[in-house]
């Protein structure tokens, strides 16, 4: 559905994208993870032909991305897309949905209600879900999302997610629980890198969790690591920071095993901190 | 495609900015050059702001794909099958089918306040003849539309639009004109539209000389259009 080879994409000093490659078969959902900055969006521009990378190759359903386009089977969200103000929100859809050899109008009771309105009185969430309409209009095969719920409410989010289950979906998010909760793939892109690439639980092994910090008098590392949900271990002289996707289990264990653990703290891994750990740096 | 194409015409004969822009400036214009300061000929001043108001509604024309373009409504629509030159077909066919209502209020504005009474065969000539003559401006506001974003595009066309619809002599009549600007003036892309619509006055069709400079400025304008849309494409 998605193949990219090989993208680099520099500018000026900034190295955006450097040596990427990306396969997206058919039905995966697949998260684009990272900070602002990683990528994310370069990338997601090169894949749909907007920008041309310094070298590699992007192609969207077996073919050059424009050609994918004009054919009319991927759907996509731009972050910096924008719509006209003076027309009617039905009109517009219409005409957008007019274009596809598919066309399909989104049936949803909050788009209906702002179809007789015009687009300059929208609300933020409400211009969201025009242009996730615009998104659906030709019934596409591939669905690219570019941060999809930026301005959504909780109840808008959730709308939007039910309505791309049936698809191919690759988006963009900076979210872990948004990647989480709605792909079964997550790419995990850190200072236009790569930097792991698999199933949800991984990478939110990988990056996810919680951070125990605590002091041993007699350091015993594999002691630790063999704490239940503990996946990684560091260690500082005396200090060492554990990171567990179960924190209940590992804290239950760390007390029964070792007596002289002291100065325990527990924190939410974050993702930003988890991206150093990964790349070595700040992403 | 067409569902796009009719999208924009319905937009484009639909906006009352339009109505007021083309039509409702070029009638007080009118208004004040013959009634209030008795300075032009009913008929010719009829025609002149009908023409001045038509070169309006197709320079404008990029003015509001500049608009698009800052807006980002130009990065959706490059992700949608709609080819880049279908947009700017859109465009033109919107803006200018917009362009004969506004015509056609200023000569009404002509017979019914001005008191202008011409053969029905003049009156039914002027408006294709109008129209037909304002055609490079809309290229011309094309490869404005590509080469500036946003407002300062509607700012530059602003100053292009009065300098030339003076220098054509739709303000007020080239013969008031110094003599070297006087021939300036009658190789301006204005004035040999204006011209189609004046000699169509006294009954004659335009002259070759009018054909070919209308030609001559809508080729140069639309290559300038098709270079600076090359080099912005869908941005």
């Amino acid at each position: 559905m998605l193949e990219l080879t090989g993208l680099t994409k520099k500018y000026g000093a900034l190295t955006a994208l450097d040596g990427v490659s990306l396969r997206v078969g058919e039905g995966e959902k697949v998260a684009l993870l990272g900070p602002n900055g990683a990528g994310k969006t370069t990338l997601l521009s090169i894949a749909l032909g907007l920008l041309a990378p310094d070298s590699g190759a992007a192609r969207l359903l077996g073919r050059p991305p424009r050609e994918a386009l004009a054919a009319g089977r991927v759907g996509v969200l731009l972050q910096d897309a924008g719509l006209p103000d003076d027309v009617r929100v039905g009109d517009l859809v219409a005409a957008v949905a007019g274009m596809y050899p598919t066309p399909s109008i989104l049936a949803d009771p909050e788009l209906e209600a702002l179809a007789g309105r015009r687009v300059a009185g929208l609300s933020g969430g409400q211009r969201q879900l025009v242009r996730f309409a615009l998104a659906l209009a030709g019934d596409p095969r591939l669905l690219i999302l570019d941060e999809p719920t930026v301005g959504l409410d909780v109840d808008a989010r959730r709308a939007l997610w039910r309505r791309v289950r049936d698809r191919t979906v690759v988006f963009a998010t900076h979210y872990l629980a948004e990647a989480d909760d709605h792909a079964d793939r997550v790419v995990l892109l850190a200072g236009g890198r790569v930097v792991a690439d698999g199933p949800v639980e991984e990478i939110k092994a990988l990056v996810g969790g919680t951070e125990v910090r605590l002091t041993l008098d007699t350091m015993d590392e594999p002691g630790l690591r063999a704490l239940p949900g503990v996946h990684d271990v560091v260690v500082e002289g005396a200090t060492a920071v554990l990171r567990t996707g179960d924190s209940d289990a590992t804290l239950r264990a760390l007390f029964a095993g070792f007596g002289d653990a002291r100065n325990v703290r527990t924190s939410g891994a974050d993702l930003e901190s988890a991206f150093v750990s990964l790349t070595g740096k700040g992403a | 495609m067409r569902s796009f194409l009719r999208f924009e015409v319905r937009r484009a004969l639909s906006s009352p900015v339009n109505l007021v822009f083309l039509a409702g400036f070029p009638v007080l214009l009118y208004l004040l050059w013959t009634k209030l300061l008795d300075l032009a000929s009913g008929p010719v001043s009829m025609v002149s702001m009908a023409t001045y108001g038509a070169m309006g509604g197709a320079l404008f024309i990029g003015g509001a794909i500049a608009l698009e373009r800052s807006g980002g409504w130009l990065r959706q629509l490059a992700v949608t099958p709609l080819p880049a030159h279908g947009y700017i077909v859109a465009k033109l066919a919107g803006g200018m089918l917009a362009v004969l209502p506004s015509v056609v209020i200023v000569l009404a504005a002509g017979a019914l306040l001005g008191g202008v009474r011409l053969p029905p065969a003049t009156w039914l000539a002027l408006p294709p003849l109008i129209w037909a003559g304002v055609v490079p401006f809309a290229a011309l506001g094309v490869a404005f539309g590509y080469s500036l974003k946003g407002q300062s595009a509607n700012i530059a066309m602003m100053v292009v639009y009065f300098v030339t619809a003076v220098l054509g002599g739709l303000w007020l009549p080239v013969s008031r004109m110094p003599e070297g600007l006087r021939t300036l003036a009658e190789y301006s892309p204005a004035y040999q539209a204006g011209s189609l619509g004046w000699r169509a006055l006294d009954g004659l069709p335009p002259t070759a000389t009018s054909v070919l400079v209308l030609a001559g400025w809508t080729a140069l304008f639309v290559l300038l259009g098709v270079w600076r849309y090359r080099s912005a494409g869908w941005r």
